[in-house]
């Protein structure tokens, strides 16, 4: 990998092992790189240990979403889903275990899946595509068993509902939608950029980010951050960032954001802006929390550089995860 | 083996010289004047303040004797005054570290009552924004009233029309009568005198 080719690279997306030791990140010349927490994080680590263990070419095209469960790395690029187990990554195998690809209307173009999340009602995993519909695919039977479609331009991102077992996804023709995840139909439609208070026409209509804990849910983009309470449909409150906000997360008491600018924004509910921490790259596009381990509780961001900051403590950078 | 020993023999020398500031050399000295003592022919006065100045050293060797000792069981005392101060402090680090955990636990409760409090304080806002409920149910009551009102009117003025209606019925309908009748009695006129003409002619 040439130097001019890391300047250029971007990380979109990110994704912690289920024991908590590994990161593995997906930039967008279709590569996987796993990094290794704990001989970063231990006491003797070296310059080396912030090099990835094991890259390796995951698609064609950029991978855009990354995703985990108790044993297998999901990771979906332009138009096909593959389907990775840790155990073999960290032996440093890098065969897939299976790459599918939903049944797309058009062969020409092949649109590339933007997003993925799991349904854990149902085993099942949503994928966001970008032929403007919602791919469902079954994971125990491998097989896609619905497709919803309601979208007028192509999902940017999907969401869960845990305990309502509804869906929730984002696109670029700016509307929420929500969906029932047995019946299949759309249940809400919410356009985000028809709300005077949210709005920002200099940015467009465009929705990035979606994330919800079944009674609240953000969404951002090309409108401001906002908070919405789902019961009643209505925004509570409107964060005042700069910048369109790609990535966002709810973690204890604050709301974490991630997109143009160099910096994680720390929110509080209410609306204001607690704190914004630097970080190197320009600006980002992914933002992850490790819950599946207590020893190694980081932050990590990645966006538009080849570097992936970690965060032992959420108020400063420790270091940096490079390609 | 033999080096080792060595090693430890001369390193256990030198400390043991090294103190006192030559405590060995004052019992090699005294050893050496009692010799010569014992065996000088010189006179008894000369020979007691030889006694005396022996006795002194003596002196001295055992006070220094007795401070080594006093010296050696300080340090015993001082060891003892450390080991019950280490345990006290690792008494201390571990019930830091509870408290720690605890503060924790309770760090996570306070963050969840904030969270909630500030769900609570948006969805106040969302709410506050909407008219209040009191106000609303007096503009409904005021609204019903002047309804009620309006329809009462209504029915009068409708009670009215039809008792004008009904008016102008019998009006227009005396009026027909006669006319009927006045018709009548004209039709009747006419045709006595037509009956009465011919009647007239036929005679």
């Amino acid at each position: 990998m040439g130097p001019v080719e890391l300047l250029h690279m971007s990380v979109f997306s990110q994704s912690f092992s289920p024991c908590g030791r590994f990161l593995a990140a997906g930039n967008n010349y279709g590569e996987i790189a796993v990094f290794s927490l704990s001989a970063a994080l231990s006491p003797d680590a070296t310059a080396q240990s912030q090099k990835p263990v094991l890259t390796f070419s995951a698609h064609e095209g950029p991978v855009f979403s990354l995703l985990s469960n108790d044993c297998h790395l999901l990771s979906a690029g332009s138009g096909e889903v593959s389907c990775w187990s840790w155990a073999e990554l960290i032996k440093k195998n890098t065969k897939p275990l299976w790459t599918k690809r939903p049944n797309y209307k058009s062969s020409l173009e092949i649109p590339e899946i933007n997003s993925m999340t799991f349904n854990s009602r149902d085993n099942s995993l949503v994928l966001a595509g970008g032929d403007n519909n919602v791919h469902i695919l079954d994971l125990e039977r491998g097989l896609f068993k619905s497709v919803l479609q309601g979208h007028s331009d192509y999902v940017h991102c999907v969401s869960v509902r845990g305990r309502e077992g509804e869906i929730l996804s984002g696109g670029e023709d700016g509307a929420v939608r929500m969906w029932d995840s047995r019946t299949g139909q759309c249940v809400h439609c919410i356009e985000v950029h028809k709300y005077e208070s949210c709005a920002r026409p200099q940015f467009g209509k465009w929705i990035s980010c979606v994330t919800t804990d079944s009674d609240w849910m953000l969404c951002g983009g090309g409108p401001s951050l906002s908070l919405w309470h789902l019961r009643s449909l209505s925004p509570t409150s409107i964060f005042p960032l700069i910048g369109c906000q790609r990535q966002t997360s709810f973690y204890q008491d604050m709301i974490l954001a991630v997109g143009d600018g160099p910096a994680v924004s720390h929110c509080l509910l209410g609306g204001e802006v607690k704190a914004q921490i630097p970080c190197s790259p320009q600006s980002l596009n992914t933002l992850q929390l490790n819950t599946n381990s207590t020893d190694y509780r980081v932050l990590t961001v990645g966006g538009s550089s080849d570097h992936i900051d970690v965060f032992t403590n959420l108020s400063y950078r420790t270091f940096s995860f490079s390609f | 083996m033999g080096a080792v020993t060595d090693d430890e023999v001369i390193r256990k020398r030198l400390l043991i010289d090294g103190d006192g500031a030559g405590d060995d050399r004052r019992i090699n000295v005294l050893l050496k004047s009692f010799t010569k003592w014992c065996n000088s022919p010189g006179t008894p006065d000369e020979g007691f303040t030889q006694y005396q100045r022996m006795m002194g050293i003596l002196a001295q060797c055992e006070f220094s004797m007795g401070k080594t000792l006093m010296v050696y069981d300080m340090n015993l005392r001082e060891m003892e005054n450390y080991e019950k101060i280490y345990t006290n402090i690792e008494q201390n680090i571990t019930s830091a570290h509870d408290k720690i955990a605890e503060c924790k636990k309770e760090i996570q409760r306070a963050k969840r009552i904030r969270k909630n409090r500030q769900e609570y304080d948006a969805l106040a806002k969302v709410i506050q924004q909407h008219p209040d409920r009191h106000e609303t149910l007096k503009q409904l009551e005021a609204l019903d009233k002047e309804l009620q009102q309006l329809s009462h009117i209504k029915e009068n003025v409708d009670a009215k029309l039809e008792l004008r209606k009904k008016q102008f019925h019998v009006l227009l309908s005396t009026i027909q009568e006669l006319q009927q009748t006045l018709e009548n009695d004209e039709k009747s006129d006419n045709d006595e005198n037509i009956q009465g003409s011919p009647a007239q002619n036929g005679e």
